[in-house]
């Protein structure tokens, strides 16, 4: 102390303390800054930035769904979702009443919903309605702005600071059940669970968007600074099926009328190009609503699960219902085949040369193969037949021989051929995979009865599109192509991105035998037990089965498969009716008609010219010459040449109106109306019962009741032809004049039970 | 002298400083209150919207405190040193009567319920830490306290520091019972710098400084025996990834902020941590938006203008003629310097968050007139300094 003086002592001390103040204190604050912003300044940065922004994924529209002829069958169509941030509301229960009596009106969702998200505080978004349409987004959009307490000065919130909507799609199926087996169906996050939706969901997807903004760190949702960056979601692309919407109609309506009337337990129609393999119609029933999938469609079987009491049983039969109708059955279902595999059979004898149209056989009913016997359907026996006529008669002794003489070597070389022992490569999903040992006999154990039994069609399962592939092989000269249902995929302005090729999959068959096979196959159609699935005015080639189910007695599969024209086939066509239970069972009676039904519309669809033969032309069918304008005389001499009956309605002296119009054509003895007056009110008439009739009894009586009548149906000169059905409703009214088409079908010699 | 003062008393009592002020102190004020102010707005106005709906709803209250805070520091500069010497006694007094009342009659903040620090002006609505004012007060009475047993200190050494020290520990631990830990912190430092300055030995200091850092040493590894709240901010420090209660939310916040910022910032109005991500940020941690929108080097150089502020206080107090008048501004400037550093190393992790504002910058409109009042005193002494004005050092 003594050596310093007081002053100097305390100026030491003040500057001690400010240096100590100014190099330690500071220096530390200088150190902490420099280590946070400049060494660590890049993590803490990256840190804030990841805390800043918000990543909102946006949804990329779906692709379209088209038929070839661009009809739209799928489409996403924009909507909403609406969510709640619980953060915000956290325990404030003043908030959370008003935003529940807000909401749930308007949302049409319950108070406890939204209560029941609000509870999550720690969240900042939940979503509360997915789907909302467009009606909903906008009543919703106008509370945005308001306040909820409306009064209360100092409460400044406002509905959108609780509530944000979110841009989302949905997916629409304009024809709702249409095609429902082929086009799938997508769950609640726009992914494909069925149907091409599945197959080609990644196609269709499309690439999401994602908008990233900084918001502030409360709600997450107001902008701060000028940060945004924004990837447009890129819209899925475009498919173009092979499937044509008129022709899948034809399709559906006729397999869902079998389907109904045999009261099956599930109905099937394939129509494929023979020369492209491309799918034109699919039709599986039971269909369902793809707007509405977890619907069960069938209405009986609706009821019957609602009545089950069980909860587990309940669920258990509600899922079996759903998975039953989402099933693509032509896909993913295999059934065995029956007498439709004797047209592979015949086409393997005839290729090796084994067998000849020359050689015969003689039935006697049954055949001893090994230890058995196997009988043939027609117990008293076909007796002495030619090979055309053993197909005419699917007579099972005879091809249970053809089918030795091939040998179980040669036999199996060609079922692997025809694709029975592999997947067709349709680009649908879950398609059935055959499997030695399961679906068929490998050919280790291809012995002499498993051989005899495939060779017509019994001990061996294949799916329903195998089958229509393999026919196609047959009518296109023999070569085995894949089928395919996407025939294009197109970008959103329609430019085509990728065409399907067709694909050869391998020549099975050599064309001359594929021709004598269809000859053959025509045969069946004409003459044999195929006889209903005849379409007048076009030659159609085709073979029935009917096969009763391993180990379930009296239950059956009837199928019809066929080709037309025989000549230049175009398409094949392959229906499978499974279970009918209506009292019919065989393919021929239950399963051709459809066929034929099919074809009668689709052939004049697709531009083939009806070629017919002489005799058709001489017994019904002519053309309407169109006789407007003309006098009454001249009108009435001209219609009566040609055959026509006629009937005047009206006083006036020229024809105003005529029905049927101008080459429309009708049976040669049949109505025309001509209208002379336009005041004549259109004379009507009541349609009769014209089910249960020949040919001419049929034609009769709708000629007295003032209609036309047209045929449909097996060769028309058969006697044995009674009719099934009529396309207008007996004891409806209709116009005078007009045509009804009228069902036919034989009961003779149709069956082919194996 | 005593002539010349006589004629400057106006009203008895009062005696007018006469001279003229230290114009680089009263400019380095000047611009501290005035970035101060601009940066106040830019942190607060997110959370003003978000709060009020009004973003100028901070800045509007803290710019009226800034303009009377200023019209004090003016008023304050006027008084002569000898006016405050009197009142020494009463600011000690009133201190402690206020350090007492607040903790009956505080007033309860939205959120801080646990806290007794603020207490209401009567008849206002405007709210007041009393610890503001002790601290203060503490200065004052221990800077006339100490030069008025001067001669005595070197005398009864040990007996009288011991007195002074009970009188801080007492001030300090009212504070703490407000549960205010940086205040009562602060208020301990500054009182124990004052005696130091005072001319107390030093090996009493040497000892002390041995003992504190024992006890931090010892407070830190055996934290659980601390208040929870202080447990859970000293493990947040500790371990970047122990938040078991969201405690170190604002300091990661503040670190992000801080990092964002760069060495040149993003630009005046730019941060993006103040909206709502950092909690508060026109408080405590405002000097963290500073960096983020500043960038290093606008942090440093408001860091130098308070050290400059810092420096030429401490000179003002070297040249003042009387130890009373050095006391005090050094204990001021103390104060303004020790709570700076502290709330720079707080907000860059350095040390614990405590709770301790930035002078000049920090939302809070009595602190604030308070600061410039203090800054008056300050100017008052510069008058009668013998320093050259225009002389930085």
């Amino acid at each position: 102390m003594a050596k310093k003086t007081m002053k100097q002592d305390y100026v030491q001390r003040m500057l001690s303390v400010v240096l100590i103040l100014v190099f330690v204190c500071f220096g530390a604050a200088a150190g902490g800054l420099s280590w946070v912003q400049l060494v660590q300044g890049e993590k803490y940065r990256a840190l804030a930035e990841r805390g800043q922004l918000n990543d909102t994924v946006i949804t990329a529209p779906r692709g379209v769904i088209y038929d070839r002829n661009m009809k739209k069958l799928a489409e996403s169509a924009s909507v909403w979702k609406v969510n709640i941030n619980p953060n915000k509301i956290g325990s404030d229960e003043e908030v959370l009443k008003k935003l529940v009596e807000k909401l749930a009106p308007i949302l049409d969702i319950s108070e406890e919903t939204i209560r029941n998200k609000a509870k999550y505080t720690n969240q900042s978004s939940l979503t509360l309605k997915t789907k909302v349409e467009l009606n909903m987004k906008n009543e919703l959009s106008a509370i945005l702005g308001e306040k909820l307490f409306e009064d209360d000065k100092s409460k400044k919130m406002v509905y959108g600071s609780y509530i944000d909507i979110e841009p989302d799609t949905k997916r629409y199926y304009p024809y709702s059940d249409f095609a429902s087996s082929v086009l799938g169906f997508v769950g609640t996050d726009n992914v494909g669970l069925y149907g091409i939706e599945l197959e080609y969901n990644s196609d269709l997807e499309g690439i999401p968007g994602r908008k990233i903004v900084a918001t502030d760190g409360r709600t997450n949702s107001t902008p701060i600074g000028d940060y945004e960056s924004f990837y447009d979601a890129k819209q899925g692309t475009n498919l173009v099926l092979t499937i044509d919407e008129v022709i899948q109609r034809y399709v559906e309506k006729s397999v869902k009328q079998a389907y109904i009337d045999e009261k099956a337990k599930a109905a099937c129609g394939i129509l494929m190009d023979v020369n492209t393999g491309a799918v034109l119609g699919m039709a599986s029933f039971q269909n369902y609503d793809l707007n509405d999938p977890q619907t069960v469609a069938n209405k009986e079987e609706a009821e019957r699960i609602s009545e089950i009491t069980d909860k587990d049983e309940h669920t258990k039969a509600l899922k079996a219902a759903r998975e039953n109708q989402w099933t693509n059955r032509t896909v993913s279902d295999m059934y065995e085949p029956g007498s439709v595999l004797k047209v592979i059979t015949a086409s393997a004898a005839l290729e090796e040369k084994v067998v000849s149209l020359d050689t015969t056989y003689t039935c006697t009913g049954s055949i001893k193969v090994k230890d058995r016997n196997i009988s043939c359907h027609k117990h008293e026996g076909h007796g002495t037949q030619n090979f055309t006529k053993g197909l005419m008669n699917s007579c099972n002794p005879f091809f249970i021989t053809v089918g030795q003489r091939l040998g179980s070597e040669k036999f199996f070389e060609y079922f692997e051929a025809f694709g029975f022992t592999e997947r067709t490569g349709i680009d649908l999903p879950s398609e059935a995979k055959p499997s030695a040992g399961n679906t068929y006999h490998p050919l280790s154990e291809f012995g002499i009865v498993e051989l005899s039994s495939t060779a017509f069609g019994q001990s061996v399962n294949v799916s329903p599109i195998q089958v229509v592939t393999a026919l196609s092989a047959v009518a296109n000269g023999g070569k085995l192509m894949r089928p395919y249902i996407v025939d294009k995929k197109v970008d959103s302005n329609n430019n085509v991105i990728s065409v399907t090729k067709p694909v050869v999959r391998r020549q099975v068959i050599s064309e001359s035998t594929a021709k004598t096979v269809t000859g053959m196959m025509e045969q069946v159609v004409s003459n044999g037990t195929g006889k209903n699935g005849y379409v007048v005015g076009y030659r159609v080639a085709g073979k029935t089965g009917t096969s009763e189910k391993l180990g379930q007695p009296g239950k059956y599969v009837a199928s019809f498969g066929c080709f037309a024209p025989a000549d230049n086939p175009r398409v094949a066509l392959l229906v499978t009716i499974d279970e009918p239970s209506a009292g019919r069972t065989s393919g021929g009676t239950i399963a051709a008609p459809v066929c034929a039904e099919i074809l009668d519309n689709v052939m004049p669809y697709l531009n083939v010219e009806p070629q017919y033969t002489e005799k058709e032309l001489a017994s019904l069918y002519t053309s309407v010459p169109g006789v407007v304008g003309e006098s009454i005389e001249t009108a009435r001499s001209t219609l009566s040449k040609a055959g026509f009956n006629v009937e005047i309605l009206g006083k006036g002296k020229t024809v105003l109106r005529q029905i049927p119009a101008k080459n429309q054509s009708i049976s040669k003895d049949g109505v025309v109306v001509l209208y002379t007056d336009d005041n004549q009110s259109n004379q009507t008439t009541v349609v009769p019962d014209l089910v249960g009739l020949s040919i001419s009894q049929a034609n009769k009586i709708a000629v007295a009741a003032g209609l036309n009548i047209k045929i449909s149906g097996n060769s028309l000169k058969s006697s044995e032809l009674l009719s099934f059905k009529q396309s207008l409703q007996a004891g409806s009214t209709v116009e005078y004049g007009q045509t009804v088409t009228v069902y036919f079908r034989s009961n003779h010699d149709v069956s082919d039970y194996g | 002298m005593e002539k010349k003062k006589k004629r400057s008393n106006i009203l008895g009592f009062i005696t007018i400083a006469n001279g003229s002020i230290d114009m680089w102190f009263c400019i380095l004020v000047i611009i501290l209150l005035g970035i101060g102010l601009v940066m106040m707005f830019s942190a607060s106005y997110a959370s003003a919207m978000d709060k009020f709906g009004k973003p100028l709803y901070y800045f509007k209250r803290q710019a009226g405190f800034a303009a009377a805070g200023l019209a004090a520091m003016f008023l304050m500069s006027k008084i002569h040193y000898k006016t405050l010497r009197r009142f020494s006694k009463i600011a000690l007094f009133v201190s402690i009567v206020l350090l007492i009342v607040v903790l009956f009659y505080y007033v309860k903040i939205p959120e801080k319920e646990e806290f007794k620090r603020w207490m209401k002006i009567p008849g206002t609505s405007i709210t007041f830490q009393p610890s503001e004012i002790a601290k203060l007060g503490l200065i004052w009475f221990l800077a006339w306290s100490l030069e008025y047993k001067q001669y005595q200190i070197r005398q009864k050494d040990w007996r009288l520091l011991i007195v002074y020290c009970a009188l801080i520990a007492f001030m300090s631990g009212l504070v703490y019972m407000e549960n205010h830990l940086s205040g009562a912190i602060l208020i301990f430092a500054i009182g124990i710098t004052m005696t130091y300055m005072g001319g107390f030995k030093k090996r009493w200091y040497i000892i002390g400084a041995v003992i504190i850092a024992a006890v931090a040493v010892i407070a830190v590894v055996e934290r659980e025996h601390l208040p929870d709240r202080i447990e859970a901010r000293i493990n947040g420090w500790l371990d970047p990834d122990y938040d078991p209660i969201n405690a170190r939310w604002q300091i990661n916040q503040s670190l992000r902020a801080i990092g964002s910022g760069g060495l040149f910032g993003t630009g005046l109005g730019q941060s993006k941590q103040k909206h709502l991500y950092l909690p508060e940020p026109q408080n405590d941690f405002i000097f963290a938006i500073v960096c983020e929108e500043l960038g290093f080097i606008g942090a440093m150089v408001i860091m130098l203008l308070f050290v400059a502020l810092v420096w030429r206080g401490f000179v003002i107090a070297l040249n003042s003629d009387n130890k009373f008048a050095g006391l005090m501004v050094a204990g001021i400037m103390f104060q303004i310097g020790f709570q700076t550093a502290l709330n720079i190393c707080v907000v860059t992790g350095v040390m614990p968050n405590t709770g301790i504002s930035l002078p000049f910058f920090s939302y809070g409109g009595t602190s604030l007139l308070m600061i410039l009042a203090e800054m008056g005193m300050v100017l008052s002494v510069s008058r009668s300094s013998k320093i050259n004005k225009n002389n930085l050092l």
